[in-house]
Parts: structure tokens; sequence; C-alpha cells
């Protein structure tokens, strides 16, 4: 309780920082959501000229592209730190946060702030508002609740893939570019129906790399497509369930690599 | 040492310790490589999974496709490196002072240092193509003649990407922090470029806007005489269309540089 008390003083700091430049803060959030705007304008483009990817509708893709956003901007809004935690241990700033009283991850995400993050959430937001408005989903109290703890989730499992990662920094101290490669690999992959790849590749994003559980998975079981799944359709209904152990995981992962920290001597 | 000679040589400078730097970062372009090679890879699962059993759509056969992607893919990222235009840091740093007492003039030494900065990453990119080739597809020219002018419609699109960058970054003359604007037209000239949608998929009023644009002669063009898209009358058309904008983007360049100069304030020092 304290941590998160904690979480919310240090990064209200944060932003109040930030949001000092307003005009950048306002292009920065335009640019952002250019930049995730045109993923989605090319499958826009692509979807509408073809009629349909995989069997998906262009508003089912939206839908899944949505999600992804949402859980992205999930990620980013509270925890975008965490991508540059490598260059915080090299420069020594660790050691400051080791001998403050407050968990220092907590400290490490709150360290700074990058405004653009907002921008995935919003970005996220619209495509999934667009999105249900078009794909034709019983909206029962049930499926809501679902699509929600899917979000969660699917931002759950960005996040313990990309701390795993982080994690890694403690021992090999730049791991910038491998963060920003699954990143991207998350960010490029993960807005398609993985169905439209090769089986072996389905199998890495299930169960290596398992970005089909951010978004994939439970839109299949809110658009009735689970029929369409290689893996059991209890891992779509349960994807929400493997981001908490995806991430409890991860946690357990940076807590034990994280005393491996050689200060870089001041 | 003539003045002439001396600008050669400065230019050359500049282009060098570009490349340099480049290499420095070698470790962060060959990840970024790896992105590249499996955004080339992802294309051609998209293009191909929606083409399903049809041969050709608006024309353009599935294996010409995917060429278009693969080449477009990596051609756009040699051309757009994630910091295009050396102008924002310059002047944001107040570095600028330093580069306005050069022997060689501002305009000079940024397009020779972009030069210099793609002749650096030029290695990484011919590392990537025979990857490229074997996860994407990759077609030769339509015919030697079509091959021939690609690689001067390439050179000319190179040269309007330069410009068009070197526009946006003079805005930091006028607003010192461009990030932002600096995102939101990558994004906008990648898209109009028709490096991730040829403009033959287009629906129409989209094709019809990103013609009258600039971008399209940056990526688009060259690709389409590449893959024999365009021929007979349409690719002198093409080739001027290009020459122009190059012209206009040039005069746009002096026009805004003349003002930014006026601009500059030399804090201390």
């Amino acid at each position: 309780m304290r941590t998160l008390r904690m979480y919310f003083l240090l990064y209200g700091a944060a932003l109040r920082g930030q949001t000092q430049y307003r005009g950048n803060f306002v292009m920065m959030m335009f640019a952002g959501l250019a930049y995730q705007g045109v993923g989605l304008a090319f499958i826009w483009v692509l979807v509408g000229r073809f009629g349909g990817i995989a069997g998906w509708t262009l508003g089912q893709v939206a839908f899944l592209y949505g999600i992804r956003l949402t859980a992205h901007g999930l990620v980013t809004v509270p925890c975008a730190q965490i991508f540059s935690v490598d260059q915080i241990l090299r420069e020594g700033d660790f050691d400051r946060y080791l001998v403050r009283p407050v968990n220092p991850l907590v400290q490490v995400l709150t360290g700074s702030l990058s405004l653009q993050v907002f921008s995935d959430l919003l970005g996220g937001l619209i495509a999934l508002g667009a999105a249900m408005s078009t794909v034709r989903i019983d909206w029962s109290a049930g499926a809501l609740a679902f699509l929600v703890l899917a979000i969660v989730g699917g931002a759950m499992v960005e996040l313990a893939i990309v701390l795993a990662f982080a994690s890694l920094s403690f021992r090999l101290l730049s791991v910038r570019s491998l963060i920003l490669l699954s990143l991207t690999t998350m960010q490029n992959f993960g807005n398609y129906p993985i169905a439209v790849f090769p089986a072996a590749l389905r199998f890495v994003f299930t169960f290596l790399f398992p970005l089909a559980f951010i978004a994939y998975l439970p839109s299949t079981v809110l658009l009735h497509r689970t029929g369409e799944l290689s893996v059991s359709p209890v891992l779509a209904w349960g994807a929400p369930l493997v981001g908490v152990l995806l991430f409890a995981a991860a946690y357990r992962l940076w807590v034990r690599q994280s005393r491996h920290y050689a200060s870089s001597g001041h | 040492m003539s003045a002439a000679r001396r600008r050669i040589t400065g230019a050359y400078e500049c282009a060098r310790i570009q490349t340099l730097i480049a290499f420095t970062y070698r470790t962060d372009y060959l990840f970024n490589l790896v992105g590249l090679l499996l955004q080339v890879y992802l294309l051609r699962v998209v293009w191909t999974s929606v083409y399903g059993h049809r041969v050709s759509v608006a024309g353009v056969t599935l294996p010409t496709q995917i060429a278009y992607a693969t080449l477009g893919t990596l051609q756009y990222w040699l051309f757009n490196p994630w910091g295009f235009s050396m102008i924002p840091e310059r002047v944001r740093t107040g570095k600028i002072g330093v580069d306005l007492v050069r022997p060689v003039p501002f305009l000079h030494q940024i397009v020779s240092s972009q030069i210099g900065l793609t002749v650096g990453l030029a290695p990484f990119a011919l590392v990537a193509l025979p990857f490229a080739v074997l996860l994407g597809r990759a077609a030769g020219p339509a015919s030697t003649g079509a091959g021939a002018v690609y690689l001067l419609s390439l050179v000319f699109g190179y040269l309007l990407t330069i410009l068009l960058a070197s526009i946006v970054g003079m805005m930091s003359f006028w607003t010192t922090e461009v990030s932002g604007t600096f995102m939101m037209y990558r994004m906008v000239s990648q898209f109009f470029s028709g490096a991730l949608v040829p403009l033959w998929f287009m629906p129409g009023w989209l094709a019809d806007l990103t013609h009258v644009l600039p971008f399209q002669a940056t990526t688009y063009s060259p690709l389409a005489i590449y893959l024999g898209r365009v021929h007979g009358g349409a690719l002198v058309t093409t080739l001027a269309v290009q020459v122009l904008w190059i012209g206009l983007a040039w005069l746009a360049l002096r026009l805004t540089w003349a003002r930014a100069l006026h601009r500059v304030v030399v804090q201390g020092g």
C-alpha cells in the first residue's frame, strides 16, 4: 500500500515537471497519435482493399488493434521508464534508489516521464471505441468485464516481456536495443490475427514470446472466433490470468537479477 | 587552394565524420536491422495472406507486391535514419554558432553530413539485403533500362528526402523543441511516400492526394520504375516531377534558411 502511495506521489512530481512545456505536450500528443495512426492507416488501406485478412474483417482487425494499443498505453503511461533502465544502471543513478526507503523499481518508473505515452492510451481507446461500434458483439456485462480484464492482462503480458529483458541489464548493462526490438515486434506482429502466420511462428508467439496473449487470444473469445485457434480455447479464456502469472514471474526475475547489480562506482 | 576546392574538401570532411558516427553505433544499427528484417518478413506474410488465391490484384502480382514491400522497406530505412536531420540538435545545443563560422556554407554542411550518414549506413543495408531477399522476396528490375532509370530516380528520391527533412529541421530555429513536429512529419511522409502501401492499392481519393504531394517522389517513383509499372511517356513525366520537386524544395530551403539566419542569437562563448 505504501509502495503504491509513493508511486503516485513520485509520478505526480514527474508529471508536473513535464507538463511545464505546454506547447510541446500538445505536439507530442499529436505526434504520438500520428505514430499509431500510420500503423492503423496501413491496415485500413490493406484490409479495406482486400476485404479481409485471414477471415477477419476490417472492424475485427481494428478491434484487435484497439485492444493491443490500449494495453500498450496501460504499460507506457505508468511504466515507460523501464525502457531506459540500462541507462539508469550504467550512470549509477540506481545507487541513489537503493539507499532511499522506496521500492527501487518504483523509483526507476517515476524517475522521468515522456508525455508521448498518453497518446498511446488515447489512440488505443479511440481505435477500440470506433471498432466496438462496427463489430457485432453482444455487449453483456460479462463480455464487458472480460474486455476490461483482457486489456489489463494484455498490459501485464507486455510489461512482463519488457521487464524480463530489462532485468538482464543488471548483467549486460546495455539492453536498450533488445528492449526496443521486443517492443517493435509486439507493435508490428501483435496487430494481426496470429492465424496469418505459419505454425512455427504461431507456436513462438504463444509459448516463447507470448504476444498472442496481449490481444489476439482474448479477442478471439469476444469475436466468437476461438474455432480458428490451434491451441485450446481455455488459453484464450485464461489470457488475463496468464498475464498475472507472467508478470509475477518477470517481477521475481527482476528482483533476483537485481542482486547482481554492481555499481558503476562513484 | 581555390575556394571551390576548399568547399568540396570541407563538405567531404563533414560527410566523413557522419560516416564514422554511424559506425560508432554499430550494435544499435545491427539490432535495428533485425527489426527491419522482421518487418520485411511480416510484410511478406501479410501480403501473401491478403492475396490468398488471387493471382493479380489491380494488375499487380503477389511476387511484384512483395518485391515492392521488401525493397521499399530497405530503401526507406536507408534514407530515413532516426535522427534524420542534424539541425535541431545543433540549434538546441548552440553548436550552430560553430557551424556558422566554418568555411563551408551551412546548407552544404547539412546536405553532405546527411550523405555521409547514408554512406555509413549503406554497409548495414548491404548486409541486410540478402536476408531481406530471403525473408521477403526480390524481383530483378523489369528490364535493363528500367534498372538504369531506377538508379537515376533513386538518386533524385534521395536528394528530395534530404531536402524535405532539412526544411522541417529548419523549424527548430523558430520553436527550438521539434521532436513532436519531427515525429509527425516522419509518419505523414512515410505514409504518403508509398513506403507502406503503394499508390496502386490506395482508394482513389487517397491516391489522388498522394500524387499531388512531394513525398511519393521520394520512394514510390523509383520503386514503380524498377518494377516496370511506369514506362514510355509516363517515365519521363515521373522523372520530371521528381526534378521539379527537388528544385522547389531547394528554393524553399534557401528561403527558409535566409530567414532562419536572422533568428540566430549566439549566447556567450
